[in-house]
């Protein structure tokens, strides 16, 4: 008998197993940077194109990067709680946190910037034109060395990626077996894993970001960054969820409960990056200490003050009293709409983070900044859509399926 | 449960109970759900359903709509978000401006808090007040917590309730239908039996409680509009009785009985040190016993005048201060120094003493014309008794006015003070110049006959 | 699935584990709404057991003592605690960031917990949120007698004043903390009693007096559980668990602001947001546990609040105490990273200053004794995890006296260090507070609802509902007549 559970709509649709998503990602990138590489940047600098260059690169690849991570947080996280409602959707969630091998890839033209000796993205890879000791002594212990920053690097994406290969490999094997031990694996080691998520997260996030402007720190960076990803992750698994339904497919196994939940996660999550982005401002604002505060300042003039403030409304404001209502969250359209807002949002809070260092705000690099961001982003998807080519959309064996198929928000 | 003591006592005749529906118990939230979609299919909307806990469902069956309530706490939360962020506003950046570190008056980061918790502090109370007033309650009296068998409406059993006020209410029908679906019970709902009206005992009891509440209220308006002789209650001294010695306080402490104890020897007030060094004053005051002068020099940092409220003496201030002057220059005579001088002779006091120094600045030029008597003409610094003064004299002047020029103390500093000295000396030098002052190779460009001063 | 664990006590069920897509119940012994109904009830109606007493008389001899010594301090003034030159805040402070942090839990399981779905909240929300009102009761007073002055503590809001002429300073987190303890409070106490008018309902409806029915009918407003009402309250109820939700985690940042927008090193650090929520959180939930492992087996009640109400609770402290030690290693590698010599000294300082031993303290009992919660047997012995969670209470009293008391007594002047020590009052003023709670929560068992009555019999509805649904789909899933298929029992 037909079900609407067959095996035929769990499966990726065929026109999208042979998309042109890496080639045209890759040409945007590309336009993106010859658009780069026309502008000047505005001091006098013998580099300021490659600069320009290194830290769009940069700011795009962790556009993509904390969407992969927030993906593998909230696997971690499904199976911390041993939650039933997620089932459904958790393939699509393992198949973006399984791009993080991939995207380790992307990140060796970035090594090749640090290896051929750039002062950018990193000031700290050019010891003999640094001035301040705060840096140099960050320099000297060893700490902010290439070889170093290279090992951490590597270790970071060895742990991912080990964690990637442990949740998916037991999830795929359950495909197999339906075996209730894959489950059990994955809910034993998913506390450990969280730990060592928390960790190395928060590093990547102090060396790759933070430590651009390396005479500046906050404790609390790591946590911005893993905040804005996971708003950016469940803007995106909703997106390609309703692509897929779209096309036909898992029609009934998405249903308007777990729309309705990645929606309330994402508004959550749009709360707390604000709350962590307000809570980074305020402290530094009301200490008024310059050692701190230059972070901002930077970020407060050259034409950079106009994302700032236009940060408040976009990321905060507008998306917050969007997202509000169950009747958005609950409706496809109005759902894409928040979705794709977050998602070029994420982008713009990304940018702002790293491409103040590379020089004032020039609107044409950054229109080609922009185009090198979605080109980043056809080929993150193009990564999804290579390893969802080859597995079912849905773990049908998954014991806790039926669970996420028949629950349903409360009443009202 | 047969009993219940609803009201205190029933004193009057009981009326007839009034019939208000039909009220049918079910033992599970199926039947419940059941019996529900039955009574809404055959019209009936005034109905109700008694559960222990909300029924998943029973909304749809028994049509009853979303509430409104998420849209009033909406706007109960922005209520609540605009009015700190005005309170804020207005009471630290307009009407009490806090200066604060520096930071911008009116609205900053630091205001964001106190908004986020008035919005959740308006909004959550909206809730809760905005859910009460929709369900109408409290509410105390209820025809349904008459039947006793309704007690287990909160504990294990779920009633359908169809109420006489419906427009197809028909009491047999009704009756029908509901026993159609096989209730374990089946009850008409009446009113309570007691009487509705309030026992006299209680309108007394809140009448003499108002009055009672009055009482303070009283008491105060009479202690605000009466007098008396006897001093307040003072109830938190505060700091109000310190156990410090005031001055002309006798003390125990002491032989001699005074808290006020004379100085110690060798202390140095504020300024002292400044009040005795003849750099800062022009003369050494270590000298001025010995001039033996009659008149009362006081010798402190001010130099103050006889009375506080006299200006100081006027005077060829030759004779009237004889004070031992300071007649070398603590300063070094160089070019430096004459060109500090003259630049702060320029700004200072050019104005008056003009240019050269002859007092014909356009301060003087203008009051002269003015020709009112409250002027005095400032001196020419040519004069023959300027010219006389020893250096230390003529910082005093500066340092301390003389006649309408104020004192020049907090323009300039000592140094400066100095510098324009030696440039004064310059310039009356200038006046009096001898033919061996201009060097040997300048003599033969100036003219034959030595121009005079101008007077 | 269900096994006995206990050979002392038959009502002890194992039902912490389960396989994957076969729920565990969360209640256990096969209840029934009305034996839910009587295992709650009879809490306030029977009489209380002798330790009732006992501990009620010893909490309110201690409270009635914290009273008395509130008036000597008004009297005498500040000076009878340690507070000096240079540590000015001190025990006072510490011990009102310690009982608001504790408050946390409560809103968290109401709130968070609820917009969560985790079901099994509703044997404990209720008196995890009395527990709540009781702390902020305890936290608020500090504040009030802390000040130089109390009796004009009321010169913190802003009321319009012909005396004063002036408004408060809004730009001052200890004001920020007025507002946000503030609105905690009285949004946790409309919450709880929210929540407690269908429960107060059940009493007035099986009160055995006049006088019993006539308070709690009062106390209920009349609630008849129509389900028209439900509905509203229902929607009512998820507003105030979404505003609640970042309400608590907005009071506790608050709290850390009063150190965090200093420049003290050790303070001003801009983690102290998050770091403080997940710290209260953790306390928090570790005063649930203090308190429910003995209310449940005094008054019976393990099949309501059950070994996996505990199990997860300590998982919810594992989680938390890991953030906090990861807020430490954060702050630790900073103080190096950031090279400034202030706070790579404060950090030092910390550890191997005079207050080394309050440091060491807090380092064994809020980083080292939660990861005793990796071991399943702690998690579900019930003397383990009841010792690990008084240490994990005495480990955030800790950290905060050694966040407050290092960082002031040696800050950026050496000139200026000094040593602080309490007093007698200090102390007994703090041993007063528990008191205080205490006495308010005995009060509560005994005269109201512990559990969420109405709250477990929806639960115990929709998990049965929720499993004849599961069944059937799980028979489609495999291609079976999803009619045939039998629904799951407990």
């Amino acid at each position: 008998m037909t079900s609407k559970y067959d095996l035929e709509t769990i499966e990726l649709p065929n026109k999208w197993k042979a998309s042109p998503l890496f080639t045209g990602g890759l040409i945007l990138l590309v336009i993106g940077a010859v658009l780069g590489l026309f502008v000047r940047g505005q001091e006098a600098g013998p580099d300021a194109e490659l600069r320009f260059l290194s830290h769009s690169y940069l700011a795009n690849f962790m556009f993509v990067m904390t969407i992969a991570l927030g993906a593998l947080f909230f696997i971690l996280v499904q199976f911390v709680a041993r939650a039933g409602w997620s089932t459904s959707i958790r393939r699509i969630a393992e198949l973006i946190m399984w791009t993080i091998p991939i995207l380790a890839v992307l990140f060796i033209p970035i090594l090749v910037m640090v290896f051929t000796g750039r002062s950018f993205p990193y000031e700290w890879n050019a010891p003999d034109q640094i001035h301040s000791s705060v840096i140099k002594a960050k320099i000297d212990v060893g700490y902010l060395t290439k070889e170093w920053f290279t090992l951490r690097s590597v270790l970071y994406f060895a742990l991912w990626s080990a964690m990637a290969y442990f949740f998916f490999g037991h999830s795929r094997k359950q495909d197999e077996s339906g075996d209730v031990e894959h489950s059990l694996a994955r809910q034993k080691w998913s506390g450990p894993c969280i730990m060592i998520f928390a960790l190395s997260v928060s590093f990547a996030a102090f060396d790759w970001v933070m430590s651009i402007d390396a005479d500046w720190y906050s404790t609390i960076f790591g946590v911005y960054v893993f905040a804005a990803g996971m708003m950016a992750f469940f803007a995106t698994m909703i997106l390609i969820s309703i692509a897929l339904q779209n096309a036909g497919k898992v029609k009934a196994f998405i249903t308007v409960e777990h729309f309705h939940d990645m929606g309330k996660f994402m508004f959550g999550f749009i709360m707390f990056w604000s709350y962590i982005a307000f809570s980074q401002l305020l402290l530094y604002w009301y200490g008024n200490i310059p050692e701190e505060t230059f972070w901002f300042a930077v970020r407060l003039k050259d034409g950079w003050q106009y994302v700032a403030y236009a940060l408040i409304p976009l990321h905060f404001a507008i998306p917050f009293l969007g997202t509000i209502s169950r009747h958005v969250r609950r409706h496809r359209t109005g759902l894409t709409f928040w979705a794709v807002w977050a998602i070029i949002v994420h982008w713009l809070d990304m940018t702002f983070l790293v491409m103040p260092n590379a020089g004032p705000l020039n609107v044409l690099a950054l229109a080609g900044h922009f185009l090198g961001g979605l080109g980043m982003f056809g080929i993150f998807l193009s990564f999804f859509l290579m390893r969802a080519s080859k597995v079912p959309l849905v773990p049908m064996k998954d014991p806790r399926l039926p669970e996420a198929l028949t629950y349903a928000n409360p009443i009202l | 449960m047969n009993t219940h003591d609803h009201k205190v006592k029933a004193n009057k005749e009981p009326r007839p109970p009034k019939a208000c529906g039909w009220m049918a118990e079910f033992e599970n939230e199926h039947d419940l759900l059941h019996a529900a979609e039955k009574v809404r299919d055959a019209g009936y909307t005034k109905t109700d359903a008694f559960t222990p806990f909300p029924v998943h469902g029973i909304d749809h069956a028994l049509g009853i709509k979303p509430t409104v309530l998420p849209f009033i706490v909406l706007c109960a939360g922005l209520t609540g978000l605009c009015t700190a962020l005005l309170m804020q506003w207005w009471m630290n950046g307009v009407d009490y401006r806090y200066i604060i570190s520096g930071k911008p008056f009116g609205i900053t980061p630091a205001s964001i808090p106190v908004s986020f918790e008035l919005t959740i502090l308006f909004s959550a109370f909206t809730t809760v007040l905005g859910m009460l007033a929709l369900n109408g309650l409290p509410r105390f009296s209820n025809p349904v917590f008459t039947n006793p068998k309704f007690d287990r409406a909160t504990d294990d059993r779920f009633f359908l309730y169809v109420d006489s006020s419906d427009k197809y209410y028909n009491r047999e029908s009704v009756r029908e239908l509901l026993s159609s679906v096989h209730p374990a019970s089946l009850d008409e709902v009446v009113e309570d039996a007691t009487p509705s009206e309030l026992p006299r005992g209680i309108l007394l009891g809140s009448l003499l409680l108002v009055l009672a509440g009055l009482i303070p209220a009283a008491i105060v308006l009479n202690m605000r509009a009466s007098f008396s002789d006897l001093p307040r209650w003072h109830v938190f001294f505060d700091m109000d009785f310190q156990p410090k010695k005031k001055p002309q306080q006798t003390t125990t402490i002491f032989k001699d009985g005074r808290s006020m104890r004379p100085q110690v020897p060798g202390t140095v007030s504020r300024g002292q040190l400044v009040a005795e060094d003849p750099f800062y004053l022009g003369y050494d005051p270590m000298k001025v016993a010995a001039l033996g002068n009659d008149k009362q020099v006081y010798v402190s940092a001010t130099d103050a005048p006889e009375s506080f409220f006299q200006p100081p003496v006027a005077g060829d201030g030759g004779t009237a201060l004889n004070l031992p002057w300071l007649d070398k220059l603590p300063i070094e005579a160089n070019e430096a120094n004459i060109k500090l001088g003259k630049v702060k002779y320029e700004t200072y006091c050019s104005a008056c003493h003009g240019y050269s120094g002859f007092g014909d600045g356009l301060v003087a030029k203008r009051a002269a014309s003015l020709g009112q008597d409250t002027w005095a003409p400032p001196t020419s610094l040519h004069a023959d008794r300027v010219q006389k003064q020893p250096v230390g004299q003529i910082f005093h002047t500066i340092s301390k006015g003389q006649g309408k020029m104020a004192s020049y103390a907090s323009s300039i500093t000592t140094e400066e003070r100095w510098s324009i000295v030696l440039y004064v000396k310059a310039l009356q030098r200038s006046r009096n110049a001898k033919i061996e002052d201009v060097p040997v190779e300048q003599r033969s460009s100036l003219t034959d006959a030595p121009s005079t001063p101008a007077n | 699935m269900a096994s006995v664990t206990s050979s002392y006590n038959p009502r002890e069920i194992d039902n912490t584990g389960e396989i994957p897509g076969r729920r565990a119940p969360l209640i256990t012994g096969n209840q029934t709404y009305s034996s839910v109904t009587e295992m709650v009830c009879r809490v306030a109606e029977d009489p209380q057991p002798r330790i009732w007493w006992l501990l009620f008389g010893m909490s309110s001899l201690t409270a009635v003592m914290f009273l008395g010594l509130i008036g000597f301090l008004i009297y005498k003034g500040v000076g009878i605690w340690g507070n000096m030159n240079p540590v000015f805040w001190a025990w006072p402070i510490v011990n009102f960031v310690f009982w608001v942090g504790i408050g946390h839990a409560g809103t968290l399981i109401s709130a968070i917990l609820f917009l969560f779905r985790q079901n099994w909240r509703t044997s404990i929300n209720r008196a995890a949120e009395a527990m709540t009102i009781f702390a902020v009761i305890c936290a608020a007073i500090y504040p009030g007698i802390h000040v130089g002055r109390a009796w004009l503590a009321f010169w913190l809001l802003p009321y319009p004043s012909l005396n004063l002429w002036m408004w408060p300073q809004f730009r001052s987190p200890l004001l920020w903390d007025v507002f946000a303890v503030g609105t905690y409070a009285s949004t946790s106490l409309v919450f709880w009693y929210m929540g407690m008018i269908p429960d107060l309902a059940t009493y007035r409806d099986r009160a055995k007096t006049p006088l019993k029915r006539f308070i709690y009918g009062l106390l209920c407003l009349g609630w008849t559980g129509s389900s028209r009402h439900w509905l509203v309250y229902e929607k009512a109820y998820t507003l105030l668990a979404a505003l609640a939700a970042p309400l608590v985690l907005s009071v506790h940042t608050v709290v850390s602001f009063d150190f965090a927008v200093s420049q003290l090193p050790g303070w001003h650090t801009t983690i102290f947001p998050p770091y403080f929520v997940a710290g209260a959180i953790f306390s928090g939930f570790a005063m649930v546990v203090t308190l429910l492992v003995p209310m449940r087996a005094i008054y019976k009640l393990e099949n309501l609040i059950t070994l996996r109400h505990l199990d997860n609770m300590n998982k919810i402290i594992l989680a938390t105490g890991s953030l906090v030690g990861l807020a430490y290693g954060t702050e630790f590698f900073m103080a190096w990273y950031s090279q400034n010599q202030y706070e790579s000294f404060t950090f030092i300082n910390r550890a191997f200053g005079p207050y080394w031993w309050a440091y060491w303290i807090m380092v064994t009992c809020n980083v080292i004794s939660p990861q005793l919660f990796w071991f399943k047997w702690f998690r579900t012995n019930l003397l383990g995890m009841w010792i690990v969670s008084i240490f994990v209470n005495i480990g955030m009293w800790f950290e905060r006296f050694v966040i407050t008391v290092t960082s002031l007594s040696r800050d950026f002047l050496p000139s200026s260090w000094g040593y602080y020590s309490p007093t007698l009052y200090d102390g007994l003023m703090f041993f007063g507070s528990f008191g205080v709670f205490l006495t308010l929560f005995l009060l509560f068992c005994r005269y109201l609802p512990t559990i969420a009555i109405s709250e477990v019999k929806g639960v115990m509805s929709a998990s049965d509902h929720a499993d004849h649904v599961q069944a059937a789909v799980a028979a489609e899933l495999q291609g079976k007549d999803p009619h045939a298929a039998h629904g799951h029992g407990h």
